[in-house]
């Protein structure tokens, strides 16, 4: 089966069962994706297919084949990191960093869509995320510097991240 | 491996998802997979056989997405819970499901559990049940033969939300004229499991409530209507007082006996809120 992650192109032997966490870590080397509780409730193993953020441990990789998937790994621009892992040092937004990888991926999800959330939207956004280290206050900071960077972005680069996703929105 | 062995099937059309469903053994349906991965890696743990094949609905673009045609709202079985909550066509009586949505689980399940999904999986705590009973929503199911079948969502669950069939759609009817109060209660702990839920949908005729629906979920039992309490709202006047009078006139037998009192009173304290809230708008 064709996996397109991280703008390459791989084939994999997929005899059916295997989730998309377990491809990504184990076929592939992707280890950046976590591997936590394994039963949707963390986020650490958080991915962004089609600019979403989804887990990847409750998804079978056979189902998103062919499909275009963005890892932690595939964030950074060459030597440059993304603005959401930049902010994310710069804040020092990570202690252990178990969580972080899930973290900026369903940050980076919501601010390619809305670089200016609220704190209510941000919390709306980050409640699949579970970190027990940080207590989430320098992550909310370096979202807003990393939504700042990111509205003023020109011509955001063409991939899977900056395609559409429904808004965010504050409670109805 | 988190999964013992399986055969993926992915069908692009609803007739070739009925056709594998019908002939292949040991079948599941995969929507968007957060009950069914969950409970096929559990399976697994407890060293009980899971099923042989499994058919994923992903690929089907006619199951996904949301519209509008004349008066009538159109839900794809597929349509995840953040689409729903982000479509534009939910106005009017549609406009609650914006709530409803909006509270489900975390971010990326709304990403990932479909509609269709979270009433058919028949789990007793999915949510949708209530308020799709509120909103007389019905459910169209396709089977064998290309036979199709439409059922209420309030005799589905009637029936323990059992179907051999495909879901493909869900309507709901336009009612601009009716008002909708809806509240739900969740535990915390490291999933945010819902409690309770209650939806009661009213049309205000001089000053009374009229056509009163009002359904709840107690996660013990499927979604259902409390029709003792619809009785007694229908034609009684918009009056301050007539929350807690309500209290009074509650169909008991459905409600979660075996539950906590803190859980009980939660859904007395739901049930006035939630006829508080129309009584204020029957009264503007
Ligand atoms: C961590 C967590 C938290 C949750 N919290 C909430 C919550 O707060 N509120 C809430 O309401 N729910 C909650 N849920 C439940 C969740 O909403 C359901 O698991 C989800 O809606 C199921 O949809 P799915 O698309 O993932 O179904 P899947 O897991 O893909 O499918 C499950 C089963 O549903 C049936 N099915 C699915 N689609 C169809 C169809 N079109 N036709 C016929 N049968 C079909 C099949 O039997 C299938 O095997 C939670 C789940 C998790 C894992
Ligand atoms: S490892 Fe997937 S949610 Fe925890
Ligand atoms: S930084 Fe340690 S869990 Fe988040």
């Amino acid at each position: 089966m064709i996996f397109h992650v991280n703008h390459k192109t791989y084939e994999v032997d997929l005899v059916g069962h295997e989730t998309l966490l377990e491809v990504l870590r184990d076929k592939l080397g992707l280890t950046g994706t976590k591997t936590s509780c394994m039963e949707s409730e963390c986020g650490a193993c958080t991915v962004m297919i089609g600019g979403k953020g989804i887990l990847s441990c409750i998804t079978l990789a056979a189902n998103v084949a062919g499909e275009p998937i963005t890892t932690i790994e595939g964030l950074a621009d060459g030597e440059n990191l993304h603005p959401v892992q930049q902010a994310f040092l710069d804040y020092g937004a990570a202690q252990c960093g178990f969580c972080i990888p899930g973290m900026i991926m369903a940050s980076t999800a919501l601010l390619t869509q809305n670089p200016h959330p609220t704190r209510e939207e941000m919390e709306y956004a980050l409640d699949g995320n579970i970190c027990r280290c940080t207590g989430y206050l320098k992550i909310f900071e370096a979202l807003r510097e990393a939504g700042d960077k990111m509205s003023q972005l020109k011509a955001p680069r063409e991939s899977a991240l900056y395609q559409y996703i429904p808004a965010v929105s504050s409670t109805p | 491996m988190l999964l013992n062995p399986l055969t993926f099937h992915a069908p692009k059309t609803v007739e070739e998802a009925i056709e594998l469903y019908s002939t292949l053994g040991e079948v599941r349906l995969l929507a968007g997979g957060t009950f069914l991965l969950n409970s096929l890696k559990l399976l697994k743990k407890r060293g009980i056989k899971t099923p042989q094949h499994v058919i994923s609905l992903r690929k089907i673009s006619v199951l996904q997405g949301v519209k509008v045609t004349g008066d009538t709202l159109t839900i794809g079985a597929m349509t995840v819970i953040n689409d729903l909550f982000s479509s534009p066509h939910l106005t009017d009586n549609f406009a609650i499901l914006r709530t409803v949505c909006r509270n489900i689980s975390t971010n990326p399940i709304r990403n990932m559990a479909t509609v269709g999904g979270n009433l058919t999986s028949r789990y007793t705590w999915t949510e949708m049940g209530a308020p799709l009973i509120a909103l007389e929503a019905v459910m169209h199911f396709c089977g064998t033969n290309h036979t199709t079948e439409s059922i209420t969502v309030e005799d589905f669950f009637k029936n323990f939300a059992k179907t051999e069939k495909i879901l493909t759609h869900i309507t709901i009817r336009r009612d601009p004229a009716a008002a909708l109060a809806y509240q739900r209660v969740k535990k915390l702990s490291d999933v945010d499991v819902p409690l309770l839920a209650v939806c009661i949908r009213t049309h205000f005729n001089d000053g009374c409530f009229t056509r009163t629906r009002a359904s709840i979920n107690c996660t013990t039992s499927f979604a259902k209507r409390d029709l003792v309490l619809e009785e007694f709202l229908n034609g009684k006047k918009t009056a301050n007082g007539i929350a807690q009078e309500a209290l009074a006139h509650l169909d008991t037998s459905i409600y979660d006996t075996r539950s906590d009192d803190y859980k009980k009173s939660m859904f007395r304290i739901s049930i006035k809120k939630a006829i508080e809230d129309l009584t204020r708008r029957g009264q503007t």
